[in-house]
């Protein structure tokens, strides 16, 4: 057998898989078949880029499934416009070209309006795709102030602001008389974010800031740096990062003689932080968090439905996402059509739509006019309400 | 490349020479200019064009591993550097992106020299967690500074333009990624061909004949490292065109850890090789989209399946296959690191 | 500062035990197991499972029943870790080291989304837990449970010592480790011993998975991947393949770390220990207590 041969039928098979490839991918047309994008008819897609692997890979599930509870009940009311409505979920693994190819996969697919965005640096490189696509998106987690300061027309967000979540522990802190506040975060942009706008606020006067301290996330021990806490003589801590390591750093805190008040922020509200920090560490612990079914009065249909539905609780971003889908529902309604321009504009115009932060209403900036944070407490192994804050 | 000009194959006949080697070049630039034929999706774009970026990363650190023998895993550190020097210099001074081309080279070659010049001399193992730590405090640094944007980066990198023509739009952006990474694939196989090339592969067969043959061994091998740099830079540049915003987590372990995986998977040293390990180790993580929570789990078991399939890669450099008949070079007779 | 000495000890005595694990494998094979931090995860599943499985009658039992549990798990990890040699290392080992790398990262890939696919994304919480009351030692504050688990660790590593310094299969690992050729030629069996050093290293792995889980009570399938690498650097500053060396090395990452978060703060932590490192191993290329030998690769 010859050499050249060989080579050549490597190639050949080479040459084989790759046109395979490329025919796998999706076939939506070459470069010479033009745009054959037909909407009008079938379901209404609504696309959702979300975190299903990587360190965050525990929220993406809670977001796909508050998603699909809205489009389940919207279609068992008849759809929208007298159409279904189909969520298709991509990941995006946190990772700004994992997201970039989940976007433009939704893209690809013909979706009306994005209802996903998690991780705020890999969301912030799928704002110009589905601005180009005149793709409406509705990010229900992600909340950096990165992704409105470009003022692109289609960029909502319907999580509360790190300013509105900051004010209000803020104000909580004065409330319960804190003197001095350590801030935690775990270095994401999402949580330092929060700890940033904070500190801020606290240069201002009482409280004032004791120190910060960020943690690497995923880790399991964080003795030095609660040491390094403990060390700034606070009498309030608050963590601004997630449930994972937020039980962790409740325990430790505790265990290394800690007394003080503690507070974590909304990505931290999960059962699953009282069950991290073990026994009664987590009694006493506040909260800043947006207003949760657990909390609403009512809402425990939501709950149970919610379970009955996919045999675990609710989540982080689960009523967000769940949210996120039935104003774009709303929007669509209202609008009377999927074309991107005119839902834009519908949202816009959008006024008291409850929401379970409250009444709805976009800024000139397309953030909540009103972050309804509230300051939630652990009372017997779980959450509860302590102070709505209306002031 | 595969042939090395005057080499000879095992059995002593001369081996074939560029010929081939230009029609599977010739061939796999046609493959990637009519790709978009087929599907011209922004999704197959984005899609291929990040396999591009990705072959051209492979062919740098092609340089560094295949070539001269170096083990690095934290190639994604110039990546980060290229990317984050011309996204802060387009975003901040409004400079286009080309003419960050010059600053971008200059800082890799830099931050080569710098990490390269202290550790080069210590044991490939060694040499391999210093790369680690290397690739880490670049990611960190990035995370903890303002100027880069913090944990969520710089965003609103504008898109590419050559001299007034606008290449920003998906096909044009990528029809000029086939372009430049076919000249830096292209290119890296000709240094590899060259003398100096001659140079690392003698360095990595056996350092101490290669200094006794009147080698330079050292500054050799920190010429391999800063071109490995210099296309790191140089796709770093072009990544942050494509995805108009970088954070540092594009830059983590794991990017280079696949990176590397590209190299060794397609076939050390060999061009067609790491183009095809790049394109493999890029797409298939695309294709198993589909697989949903299955994704990540086929994935590495498809690694293991090829490599346990083809250990010396999907498509080897001769002289590895050389190398095979001779049994695993070295590893039996290295005393250091005995059990203690 | 002796908080801080004890921070750093208690962290160091499990990078120590994951790195022995790293340091043998190398020590033997040359591979870089980069699936061993993945090991260790499995370690904290099994000893989950088995507490979920034992229910209310472990619980009771306390630390006792950990040691049974955590014995499990060695035995359950260490033959994984057998398996996973046989599968998807053996067949390269004929093969250029870097394939074997390759494999080790697919292997990685493969347990962690193994394990996602078992238990979910969701971290678990253990059901026993360590906590007890905090003593002050020399201005430092410890708790009982924290003194046992670095005991237990300490035997583990005199155990190892022994079994490795003392015994024929140790000796056999390091005739090996020295020269595989050699060794196949004067009779020992080399894939027996190569699979005894994967069993003893992956349940060395196991066993800090379970006391991880079960003192800081969380586990989740990404759990290994950091550990990992941690324990990568610890066998390096060590002198990797060098035994006391990884244990060395565990202890001092340790310390760096403590000591790199209370000067500089926790987000430039990892900065600090590695820009420490690098700067170590220039001065002293082989780690701390590596020989220098001359390279033939």
């Amino acid at each position: 057998m010859t050499h050249p041969a060989r080579r050549r039928r490597r190639f050949a098979a080479l040459a084989g898989l790759a046109s395979a490839a490329l025919l796998a991918s999706g076939c939506s047309g070459g470069l010479l078949s033009g745009g054959d994008s037909s909407s009008g008819s079938g379901p209404i897609r609504l696309g959702m880029v979300a975190p299903m692997s990587g360190s965050s890979a525990a929220i993406g599930p809670y977001m796909r499934n508050g998603a699909q509870l809205a489009v389940d009940e919207i279609n068992s009311k008849g759809g929208v416009n007298g159409r279904q409505l189909a969520l298709k979920v991509e990941d995006g693994a946190c990772d700004p070209k994992t997201a970039t190819a989940a976007a433009n996969k939704l893209v690809t697919d013909d979706i009306a309006i994005s209802v996903g965005g998690y991780c705020s640096g890999a969301t912030l490189p799928t704002l110009p795709l589905f601005n180009k696509a005149d793709i409406p998106m509705l990010i229900p987690a992600a909340n950096s102030n990165d992704l409105v300061d470009q003022h692109l027309p289609n960029v909502f967000l319907i999580n509360g602001t790190g300013t509105q979540q900051a004010d209000t522990a803020v104000a909580w802190m004065k409330k319960v008389g804190a003197k001095r506040v350590s801030l935690m975060d775990d270095n994401t942009s999402y949580s330092k974010n929060i700890a940033d706008l904070t500190a801020q606020l606290l240069s201002q006067g009482t409280p004032t800031l004791a120190g910060r301290q960020s943690v690497t996330p995923g880790e399991s021990d964080y003795s030095a740096n609660v040491n390094a806490v403990i060390s700034q003589h606070p009498d309030f801590v608050y963590w601004t990062g997630y449930y994972q390591e937020g039980g962790l750093i409740i325990r430790q805190l505790r265990q290394a003689g800690y007394t003080g008040d503690i507070m974590v922020a909304d990505g931290s509200v999960d059962q699953k932080l009282i069950d991290i920090a073990g026994g009664s560490n987590a009694d006493g612990v506040f909260a800043t968090m947006t207003q949760t079914p657990q909390t609403i009065p009512g809402a425990k249909q939501w709950i149970s439905d919610y379970k009955a539905k996919f045999g675990s609780e609710p989540g982080p971003y689960s009523t967000q996402a769940y949210d996120a889908v039935r104003v774009a529902a709303e929007a669509i309604k209202d609008a009377g059509s999927t074309d991107g321009t005119k839902v834009e504009k519908a949202l816009e115009g959008i006024d008291g739509f409850q929401l379970f932060s409250g009444p709805l209403k976009f800024t000139p900036d397309h953030t909540l006019s009103e972050g309804g944070f509230q300051i939630l407490v652990v009372d017997g192994g779980k959450f509860k309400l302590k102070d709505a804050m209306t002031q | 490349m595969r042939a090395t000009a005057g080499d000879t194959s095992q059995d002593g006949r001369p081996r074939r020479r560029l010929p081939g080697n230009r029609s599977l070049a010739g061939l796999g630039i046609l493959v990637a200019v009519l790709a978009p034929f087929v599907d011209a999706s922004d999704y197959a774009l984005s899609v291929m064009t990040s396999a591009l970026l990705f072959v051209m990363l492979a062919a740098g650190l092609n340089i560094v591993v295949g070539y001269c023998g170096l083990l690095d895993l934290g190639y994604a550190a110039f990546f980060a550097i290229g990317a984050y020097t011309s996204g802060i210099l387009a975003t901040r001074l409004h400079w286009p992106l080309l003419a960050t081309v010059p600053v971008v080279i200059a800082a890799a070659v830099l931050a080569g020299i710098v990490i390269g010049g202290p550790t080069l001399r210590l044991r490939s193992d060694y040499l391999a967690i210093v790369t680690l730590g290397f690739g880490e405090i670049i990611r960190i640094t990035a995370t903890n500074l303002s100027i880069t944007g913090g944990p969520s980066g710089i965003y609103g990198i504008p898109g590419l333009d050559v001299f007034g023509v606008d290449l920003s739009g998906p096909v044009g952006f990528y029809y000029a990624c086939v372009a430049i990474v076919a000249l830096a694939v292209l290119a890296a196989a000709r240094l590899g061909r060259s003398r100096i090339g001659r140079a690392w592969r003698f360095v990595r067969e056996d350092e101490d004949a290669a200094e006794a043959m009147g080698i330079h061994t050292y500054k050799v091998k920190l010429a391999a490292y800063i071109a490995g740099a210099i296309w790191g830079g140089l796709a770093g540049i072009l990544f942050g065109a494509q995805l108009t915003a970088i954070s540092p987590q594009s830059f983590t372990f794991l990017q280079s850890a696949l990176i590397l995986m590209a190299v060794v998977l397609g076939g050390m040293g060999s061009t067609p090789g790491i183009v095809v390990g790049a394109v493999f180790v890029s797409v298939l993580p695309e294709l198993l989209r589909g697989a949903a929570d299955y994704r990540f789990f086929l994935f590495g078991v498809l690694l293991i399946v090829v490599m346990i399939f083809r250990p010396q890669g999907v498509w080897p450099s001769r002289a590895a296959e050389r190398l095979t008949g001779r049994g695993r070079s070295g590893t039996s007779e290295e005393p250091e690191g005995a059990l203690q | 500062m002796s908080q801080l000495l004890w921070n750093g000890l208690f962290v160091g005595s499990f990078y120590a035990l994951v790195a022995l694990g790293y340091s043998m494998v190398y020590g033997i094979i040359k591979l870089l197991n980069f699936a061993h931090g993945d090991i260790y995860m499995l370690g904290a599943f099994t000893g989950f499972a088995v507490l979920t499985l034992g229910g209310g009658l472990v619980s009771s039992l306390g630390f006792l029943a950990l040691l049974v549990v955590l014995v499990v798990a060695m035995l359950a990890t260490g033959v994984f870790g057998l398996v996973l040699e046989q599968v998807a290392y053996r067949p390269l080992r004929n093969a250029p080291r870097l394939s074997v790398l390759i494999t080790a990262v697919g292997a990685s890939f493969a347990i962690e989304y193994g394990m996602r696919l078992v238990a979910g994304p969701n971290p678990q919480v253990y059901p026993v837990r360590l906590g007890g009351q905090a003593v002050e030692v020399l201005g430092a504050r410890l708790t009982l449970q924290q003194v046992g688990l670095v005991l237990i660790a300490v035997v583990l590593m005199a155990g190892l010592q022994w079994l490795v310094m003392g015994t024929s299969t140790g000796r056999a690992m390091r005739a090996i480790s020295m020269d595989p050729k050699a060794s196949l030629y004067m009779g020992i069996n080399v894939n027996k011993v190569i699979s005894r050093t994967f069993f003893l290293g992956s349940a060395l792995a196991g066993a800090a998975g379970v006391m991880a889980g079960a003192y800081y009570g969380k586990i989740d399938f990404l759990m290994g991947f950091i550990i990992g690498l941690k324990a990568f650097t610890a066998a390096v500053i060590g002198g990797i393949g060098n035994i006391k060396g990884a244990m060395l090395g565990g202890l001092a990452l340790g310390m760096l770390e403590s000591f790199g978060t209370a000067w500089l703060g926790g987000q430039w932590r990892d900065v600090f220990a590695f820009g420490f490192l690098i700067l170590f191993l220039t001065v002293r290329p082989t780690g701390i207590l590596g020989e220098r030998v001359t390279e033939r690769v």
